[in-house]
């Protein structure tokens, strides 16, 4: 096993966000990362600007009758060759076949979004672990925590009292953060010692992506947790008992409606 | 530290100039001494293809868009790849990588058509060794407050990227080819590549720069 000890360098740090070591080398990265917050804030930047990029590149779908066109050809080229096929079977399997793709094409790219969405959850939630790492708002305090937001986003949530909490949960600070392009706030809170990050984010008109309500229920070894009201979507990360996530999501959102 | 290429570089060559191969001008000389059998085969042969071919439509045409700009010419640029890399089909390897030997194909007919040999007579300079990436190319936490929710600023800067260098970013974040694949589609060593793709965010930052303290 290799320990790094320097921090990494461009290279290194490149070829870890595109999981290009090796086993050995992988291992050491991690272990340099455990006790350095500078490159973990480095290997955050750059695994967000790496999301970013794909979402962004995701961008040109075939118009609808160069995907038949296109689709049509795969089926069609047997006929050059082979010149066994009428032209009215392969029509039909072709315009099924460009169905399917349709169908799998948008399959295809909230599963891939989904999948990104939910690295990107833990990503920064493993960035709030780091012993280092202070929130931007550091209080216990809800009235303290939900106006330090206000100017910072574009919409407004409402924070459990103490009180409300679930047993031994507590409220430890915020951050500002970006999830899947969108301003969310970043609400840090520790139950039984396990660090919990909560984000809040808006769900309005076309900036409700589909693709939140299909984040898998727990990665690596981290469960994720999720609840809507009419206008906030909350994804809660951490490894804590599942069952005290719930409490604490549940808490969350019965604040929201306080009447 | 990174791991090598094993597949040979060169059995892709012979796409470049004539997508017939070997084992595929030999299935072509049999089909006039069994017709039967030969249809039968080629049929087999074509499923076979269209089943890899089909699920990376998407992709093709996302990537053929990038490289032409343009939808007709993205289509047909898919559509040359199709008839061609069918053609070839015979000297594909089972069990190798069928994505990275379908986007070389594309690669290629791209850089053989109009667009692509204008592309390819820019000569970048990160590309020579002299001059590779001295300076440190990894993101400041300051790049944590860059605004990544900006797609409009997003799309923008990849359009400003050299194609080379936007290229090869392309492969490795939207289309998750490892580095040693991209090494085979563009056919440059693998230093290259990671030097592309360093390059290529590093500008990435730089350009989305401009939208620091935004947020404040």
């Amino acid at each position: 096993m290799t320990q790094i000890i320097e921090h990494l360098n461009p290279e290194t740090l490149n070829a870890f966000i595109d999981d290009e070591l090796q086993a050995s080398e992988q291992q050491g990265v991690q272990q340099h990362l455990a006790g350095c917050h500078q490159c973990t804030l480095r290997v955050l930047s750059a695994t967000q600007h790496k999301a970013a990029t794909a979402r962004a590149g995701h961008r040109f779908a075939p118009p609808a009758d160069a995907l038949a066109r296109l689709t049509a050809q795969l089926h069609r080229e047997p006929q050059r060759t082979a010149r066994i096929h009428s032209i009215r079977p392969i029509a039909w399997t072709a315009l099924a076949a460009a169905l399917v793709l349709a169908i799998s094409l948008i399959g295809w790219r909230q599963v891939h979004q989904s999948n990104a969405l939910s690295a990107e959850l833990l990503d920064q939630h493993l960035a709030t672990l780091s012993s280092a790492a202070t929130p931007q708002v550091i209080s216990t305090d809800r009235h303290t925590v939900k106006p330090w937001f206000q100017g910072r986003l574009p919409f407004s949530f409402n924070l459990p009292d103490s009180g409300a909490l679930p047993p031994d949960a507590t409220l430890k600070g915020a951050d500002l953060a970006y999830l899947n392009g969108q301003p969310a706030a970043l609400l840090l809170f520790t139950i039984h010692k396990h660090q919990v990050s909560v984000f809040v984010v808006q769900r309005t008109g076309i900036s409700d992506n589909p693709a939140f309500s299909r984040i898998a229920n727990n990665r690596a070894g981290f469960s994720i947790h999720y609840a809507t009201t009419r206008d906030l979507r909350f994804i809660a990360v951490s490894d804590v008992n599942p069952a005290d996530l719930d409490l604490l999501v549940s808490a969350v959102v019965k604040a929201q409606s306080p009447g | 530290m990174i791991h090598g290429i094993n597949l040979p570089a060169i059995r892709f060559k012979v796409l470049m100039f004539d997508t017939l191969s070997v084992p595929a001008l030999f299935a072509v000389a049999m089909q006039s001494r069994n017709p039967r059998h030969t249809m039968a085969s080629a049929a087999a042969h074509s499923t076979a293809f269209e089943e890899l071919a089909l699920p990376l439509l998407p992709s093709l045409y996302n990537h053929a868009f990038w490289l032409t700009r343009n939808h007709a010419e993205a289509e047909d640029l898919v559509q040359e790849t199709f008839s061609k890399a069918l053609r070839a089909f015979g000297s594909f390897r089972p069990n190798t990588n069928f994505k990275a030997w379908i986007f070389r194909i594309l690669r290629n007919t791209f850089l053989t058509s109009r667009t692509g040999i204008a592309t390819s007579r820019t000569v970048f300079l990160e590309d020579h060794p002299d001059v590779l990436d001295t300076t440190d190319a990894s993101p400041t936490p300051e790049d944590n407050l860059i605004r990544l929710d900006n797609q409009a600023a997003l799309h923008a800067a990849l359009e400003q990227l050299q194609p080379q260098l936007r290229e090869a970013l392309l492969l490795c974040d939207v289309e998750e080819v490892k580095y040693k694949d991209i090494a085979l589609i563009l056919d440059v060593p693998i230093g290259t590549v990671m030097s592309r793709i360093s390059r290529a965010r590093r500008t990435l930052r730089q350009l989305l720069q401009p939208q620091f303290g935004e947020i404040q």
